[in-house]
């Protein structure tokens, strides 16, 4: 039985190596798990080559400035997927989540807090969603505006103040709280990403946001509501952001409106790196968090080393375009 | 009698309306001329300081305008350019960074024109799209601005030249809007009289078609990149000198009021469609929006959510867009009347 499975396989296989030219065959493999071999190399490297990285006091904190923006990277892997390239207005949501969280439950307790993000996190899912999916606006321009809507109000009603988290509540024993070695953050991260990646992988809204993706004309055509596809993912986005503010806001236990920027484009690296396509149509949550992982590793590797907020953006912004050159020549290759 | 009266009455004066209709639904520009017509009676009402002290206002459209021109012969093309935020700091930066003044103008003019050329070599030869390429250079540059300038603003060795740039030159006008009005006028020939101008409409339209008819595509999104770049770059160098001093963090506002006027002034995002007189005119009807809210003390968070609001009405109501939504209702509709009534056929 799995003899003759082995002998099907093969044949089959070096069929398809033989169609593909060799170059093609590499740089599709690279482009699909290149990212798992250089997060490796990095880890190893770094931690024979630079002092710091391996003590267990950096590599918690590595993962606790990963889990916020690994939470808003999964839930913008919906939109990323669904061919809308990205949500900017992140930034400004991550801040409303980390403030509402902290002022709002000041002063009227946590459940309030809890709803109120919840309700702020459709808003903004809607606007953008209808927007993009109705009336097929560009998602970068959209969610441009957006963020500067929502910055805006924020400072707005705010006044721009910054608040801090009252003495041993609830939100405070969360920003520390630890099972084992795990901060509580961590677990957060993990929980949410394999909760998408069930939605994504497993529903039949996470079908219809990969059809839509890969090809809106097709799905559309196969019965797929595409305006409730985009308004979905958008929507997923917005509670991801939400939570990744929470998870911040709590962590840090100050929440300003300025607190989230940078957001966007490193949950945007994170989920390149990670091998989701901007093309749309092909991607994973899971792999989301690997890219979270490396885009953190790296991240820290150049604090370590002294190099400035300067460098890291210029590493960042660098990793998008080299991340997304390989995706497109491997596509060119293939084709 | 008198319904008859009333039908031919209706008849004969929906002639104008009906021709008012088809011009604004046919010329790009209407949205602007519409916005500019209502944010001018606005402030001629409510804060007639923006047209008395008119310099001032001037002045604000030419900071909007110029870059927002640039950006339009990359939009016409279908293909978006985010970097311009950026360039416009780098470009800065490194203007200050250079001793000698007409030299700095000089490296600057020519980092912005190498941008272009790496945001076209990514867009056109890698095959990314433009929003993700130019994105990435975005936060890249952006970056590299900080790293230029140790992260502090830069001051310019030529002071005494920054502050006589600031002054008016001919009439009230300062040199940024004699510079504004003179790229104004060579966009606007280049895209209406030049052949490589026209061109772009071509690529933008319909690319494919563009190709087949022996227009060099790729060349084309080549020279728009480079204006788009060298424009963004003139702009850098003009608020390098203006403040004696070039801030890396500088641009983020630019990116939304830049877009903003482009799309106001009616250029469809997917390309083909716009004109260079309706960014002028987006330009303007911003400019005049901002001031006012500044002369009315309005905050700046407030102003951010204003303006913010009109990029997100521009964007979603192009007539694309209404004829998409258009399209939904009518589906919406017709598929209820057909689950009303009992299938008879399919």
């Amino acid at each position: 039985m799995t003899a003759s499975n082995v002998e099907t396989a093969a044949p089959s296989r070096s069929n398809t190596d033989n169609l593909a030219p060799r170059s093609a065959v590499v740089t599709g493999w690279l482009a699909d798990r290149g990212i798992f071999v250089v997060t490796a190399v990095v880890v190893v490297l770094s931690a024979i080559f630079v002092d710091g990285f391996a003590s267990l006091d950096n590599i918690t904190d590595v993962f606790n400035r990963a889990a916020p923006i690994g939470i808003v990277a999964a839930g913008m892997t919906f939109v990323v997927i669904s061919a809308n390239y990205l949500d900017l207005s992140v930034v400004a949501q991550v801040a409303t989540g980390a403030v509402v969280l902290i002022g709002v439950s000041n002063s009227r307790g946590l459940v309030v807090a809890v709803l109120v993000a919840a309700v702020i996190a459709v808003i903004y899912g809607a606007v953008n969603g209808i927007a993009v999916g109705v009336f097929k606006a560009n998602a970068v321009i959209v969610t441009l505006s957006t963020t500067f809507i929502g910055l805006g109000l924020l400072r707005w009603a705010s006044g721009g103040s910054i608040y801090f988290g009252s003495e041993g509540t609830l939100i405070r024993r969360f920003g520390t709280f630890e099972i084992g070695p795990f901060p509580l953050s961590m677990i957060a991260l993990v929980l949410i990403a394999l909760l998408l990646e069930f939605v994504l992988n497993r529903t039949t809204f996470g079908f219809a946001v990969k059809s839509f993706g890969s090809n809106p004309a097709a799905a559309r055509l196969a019965g797929v509501d595409t305006a409730r596809v985009v308004i979905g993912a958008f929507t997923f986005s917005a509670f991801g952001a939400m939570l990744g503010g929470f998870v911040l806001g709590a962590f840090s236990n100050t929440a300003v409106s300025a607190m989230s920027s940078g957001y966007d484009f490193r949950a945007l690296a994170a989920i390149i790196v990670g091998g989701t396509s901007v093309f749309g149509g092909k991607g994973s949550v899971l792999r989301t968090l690997l890219g979270v992982v490396f885009v953190s590793i790296l991240t820290n590797l150049m604090v370590l080393s002294g190099l400035g907020f300067g460098y890291q953006q210029m590493a960042i912004g660098g990793l998008i375009v080299v991340a997304v050159s390989v995706d497109a020549l491997a596509r060119k290759a293939t084709r | 009698m008198t319904s008859d009266a009333e039908v031919i009455g209706t008849k004969s004066g929906s002639r104008p309306v009906e021709r008012l209709r088809r011009l604004i639904t046919r010329r790009p520009e209407s949205r602007a001329v519409i916005l500019l017509a209502i944010v001018s009676l606005g402030a001629i009402i409510l804060e007639p300081l923006v047209f008395t002290a008119y310099s001032a206002t001037l002045g604000r459209i030419a900071l909007i305008g110029l870059v927002a021109l640039g950006l339009t012969a990359v939009i016409l093309m279908g293909e978006l350019d985010l970097s311009v935020a950026s360039t416009l700091a780098v470009s800065g930066v490194v203007m200050a960074s250079i001793d000698s003044l007409p030299g700095g103008i000089l490296v600057a003019l020519i980092v912005g024109v190498c941008i272009g050329v790496a945001n076209a070599f990514f867009v056109v030869v890698v095959g990314i799209n433009s929003f993700i390429a130019t994105l990435g250079m975005l936060f890249f540059l952006r970056g590299l601005a900080f790293v230029i300038s140790d992260e502090q603003p830069v001051r310019i060795a030529n002071i005494d030249a920054g502050i006589a740039f600031g002054k008016p030159l001919i009439g009230d006008f300062t040199p940024r809007m004699l510079i504004f009005l003179a790229v104004f006028v060579v966009m606007h020939v280049f895209t209406t009289r030049v052949r490589v101008g026209r061109e772009f409409y071509a690529v933008g339209g319909n690319r494919t078609a563009a190709y087949d008819a022996g227009i060099p595509v790729r060349r084309r999104i080549f020279t728009g990149f480079m204006i788009s770049g060298f424009v963004a770059a003139g702009a850098g160098a003009i608020n390098t000198l203006e403040r004696t001093a070039a801030d890396p963090t500088s641009g983020s506002t630019v990116l939304l009021s830049s877009f903003a006027a482009a799309i106001i002034g009616g250029i469809l995002l997917t390309g083909g469609r716009g004109s260079v007189l309706g960014t002028l005119l987006g330009a303007a009807s911003l400019g005049i929006l901002q001031v006012g809210l500044t002369h009315s003390a309005v905050q700046v968070d407030v102003q951010n959510i204003v303006i913010g609001a009109v990029l997100f009405v521009a964007v979603i109501s192009d007539p694309a867009s209404v004829r998409a939504v258009f399209e939904r209702v009518r589906i919406a509709v017709r598929s209820r009347r057909h689950q009303q009534t009992p299938v008879t056929s399919a």
